[in-house]
């Protein structure tokens, strides 16, 4: 099983050695490099989905559950999201180029065309959903390949609007 | 059976029926269970499941699908009023609380109204109305200009001159508006077109009425609002200010009471003005007036609204008034009973809105299970929300999951144990602002008590943004979690392999033994 956050495109595996049901951490390779690893070692609590983490010698408790290809984290005060991924599985998620839809909603406007060059932060779309509007920015500068949708038209979360190449 | 406070009411009432949702109608259900009121709910399909469904003693099923033939149809709620035998409505905030016509239709059902009359929200409602009336009445306004355009006709020839006149940057505002809706700020010529369209939009599709007008934008100015509560007798109190400086596009995400920039003096001033705000509409029960407050002192009118607001408990803490248990008294036709002189101020309580949203993804509503929901409980501690664990979060409703609110005997205590109940607060499954929440709480435009309504517009939230934690760690417990196990029984679809909360073992009567307390 492989492991990212959504901060960065980076790919983890981990390994541990099991000591009495105690997880340590042994070994961490993020995108086939060896990285350094923490003092952590992990184990189970007598509540059902807390944690014992025992990171450089101090213990504290995590909350953790798991949601369809996630796991969430309570830790020290602050809430994580892991997405866990098949090795070898082609990520969808991280198809570059595409804008996806990011809540069910209706496109109010479409500010670009094909073809038009898009400078990093640019609105392409305004969206409503919830009853307010969010407006779809370039994540980069590029040209406008395909623009999926019209105005007036009703999108379901996840499907792509925009494509933008280099 | 009356409760017995209501014994010498002339217009008692045994039951209530809340026309509303979410964590309004769970605060109201229980203030009227609370008052030996019966308490009646309303729902549509989606919140067949939800809580304050489960805590009604009576609950009435509104049928169909969109807003406007469940919460806000009028018939519907009149005739599950009459249904279940309902005494009084109640109609929350939002929806159909600043309806006049609502107002009207169940005064006219010889149902006891819980709100002020039809009449003052009519006038309130209207801004245009509201500012006329404000300006006889001596309570100062916002320069600005009295324009009303009607929806569906091309208004930018007039808007754009009236927009000259009254100078940029300025805001246009959709008349019938509400909760950060139908408002734009412009700051260029060029942007006037863009930004009025878009508060149109915003407007009717929230609201159905796309009437607009336009006003001076008072740069560097803090939002603060007054409580006030009357009877039906001509008295008026005011409950102090709340500070609503911390909005995120004119949606409130930080409030408190009292504001750290009103000093007793601008209180009394606000307070005398406020009263003589709702004097001038006859109003009745509670309502706020919510004024802008420039950095020399000076305040104007912004509007009154003329219903429960949604920061109401940072008032209820430091006054130690129950508002919806007047709000019950005063509509029964109960006088105050309270003078000016006993409404004091007790400590400092804040207010967080907790709302399903990613704030990395600028702002976006938040959708999915609330896999685990374990909120904080401590002293000074109150949570206000409308969800349970297990519950799903859509896109049918508002994103607000809950209101953490506060209270301590200073303002630095209060910002302590915020950030404290912040910290310990559970949410997973949906992703929410509580990591931001702690981090704007924390910082020091606010800890200082220096933010000013475009205090969030105008910062970067980058650094905010910032992983507080190492990748390698979350990615070790994750994988840790895996290999012992853990997404197994509690991959939350499952509900029938329930597992207690507190003993962390499913129903095997001996191994509650060992039950632990954390």
């Amino acid at each position: 099983m492989e492991w990212s956050l959504d901060n960065s495109g980076s790919k983890y595996a981990a390994s541990f050695s099991d000591e009495d049901g105690k997880l340590i951490l042994s070994k961490l390779v993020g995108d086939s490099i060896e990285k350094p690893i923490p003092h952590i070692s992990i184990s189970r609590d007598e509540q059902p989905r807390r944690i014992i983490v025992e990171l450089d010698g101090v213990s504290s408790f995590a909350y953790v559950v798991r949601s369809n290809d996630q796991w969430w984290i309570h830790f020290q005060g602050r809430i994580f999201v892991v997405n866990m991924h098949e090795p070898g599985s082609k990520d969808s998620s991280l198809s570059e180029g595409s804008l996806s839809a990011p809540m069910p909603g209706t496109i109010l406007d479409v500010l670009v065309k094909a073809g038009q060059r898009v400078r990093k932060g640019q609105t392409l779309l305004v969206m409503e959903a919830m009853k307010m509007e969010h407006r779809i920015q370039a994540p980069k500068a590029g040209e406008v390949a395909i623009v999926h949708f019209e105005k007036g038209d009703r999108v379901d979360m996840g499907q792509n609007l925009v494509e933008i190449i280099e | 059976m009356f409760p017995d406070w209501m014994n010498e009411a002339p217009s008692p009432f045994d039951s209530v029926l809340v026309a509303n949702r979410g964590e309004i109608a769970v605060r109201i259900l229980k203030a009227a269970k609370e008052s030996g009121l019966r308490g009646i709910a309303v729902f549509s399909d989606p919140d067949a499941d939800s809580l304050h469904v489960e805590i009604a003693d009576e609950a009435i099923h509104l049928q169909g699908s969109s807003l406007s033939e469940t919460y806000l149809n009028i018939d519907a709620i009149i005739s599950a009023a009459r249904e279940s035998g309902a005494q009084a409505i109640h109609p929350g905030y939002g929806f159909l609380s600043e309806r006049a016509d609502f107002a009207k239709a169940v005064q006219e059902s010889e149902i006891v109204w819980i709100g002020p009359s039809p009449a003052s929200i009519q006038t309130m409602g209207d801004k245009i109305s509201a500012r006329r009336r404000m300006i006889e009445s001596n309570v100062p306004i916002i320069p600005g200009e009295e324009l009303a355009i009607e929806y569906g006709t091309n208004p930018l020839g007039v808007l754009a001159s009236s927009a000259a006149r009254v100078g940029y940057p300025l805001l246009v505002k959709a008349s019938a508006g509400g909760g950060g809706k139908g408002m734009r700020a412009v700051h260029e010529p060029k942007m006037l077109r863009t930004e009025y369209e878009a508060a149109a939009r915003e407007a009717s599709a929230a609201f159905g009425d796309g009437t607009v007008y336009v006003e001076r934008l008072l740069t560097g100015s803090r939002h603060v609002e007054i409580q006030v509560l009357c009877d039906k007798y001509g008295n008026s109190v005011h409950l102090n200010e709340r500070d609503c400086s911390l909005q995120r596009r004119h949606q409130k995400v930080i409030e408190e009471a009292p504001s750290p920039a009103v000093n007793s003096e601008i209180r009394d001033a606000m307070g005398t003005a406020a009263i003589r705000a709702a004097k001038a509409v006859n109003y009745e029960g509670a309502g706020t007036v919510e004024f802008l407050l420039t950095p020399k002192g000076e305040f104007y009118f912004l509007e009154m609204n003329t219903r429960l607001q949604v920061e109401h408990p940072v008032t209820e803490l430091i006054t130690g008034i129950d508002l919806v248990q007047k709000q019950f008294e005063v509509a029964a036709g109960l006088p105050l009973e309270i003078s000016q002189n006993n409404i004091g101020i007790t400590g400092h309580s804040i207010e967080a809105r907790i709302y399903a949203e990613d704030v990395s993804k600028g702002f976006l509503p938040a959708i999915g299970k609330l896999a685990m929901w374990k909120p904080p409980s401590n002293p000074g501690v109150r949570l206000d929300s409308g969800f349970r664990e297990g519950d799903e979060v859509t896109i049918d409703f508002d994103p607000m999951l809950a209101k953490l609110i506060v209270h301590a005997p200073t303002r630095s205590a209060a910002l302590r144990r915020l950030d404290s109940a912040l910290s310990e607060f559970v949410v997973l499954g949906v992703t929410t602002n509580i990591g931001f929440l702690r981090d704007i709480a924390l910082s020091e435009a606010f800890s200082e008590g220096l933010v000013t309504t475009d205090f969030l517009d105008n910062i970067s939230l980058d650094k905010f943004l910032e992983p507080k934690i190492d990748d390698s760690v979350l990615i070790s417990i994750s994988a840790a979690s895996s290999r012992l196990g853990l997404g197994r029984n509690s991959s939350s679809e499952n509900l029938d392999n329930f597992v207690d909360e507190y003993s962390g073992h499913s129903d095997d009567p001996f191994r509650t033994l060992k039950r632990s307390f954390p």
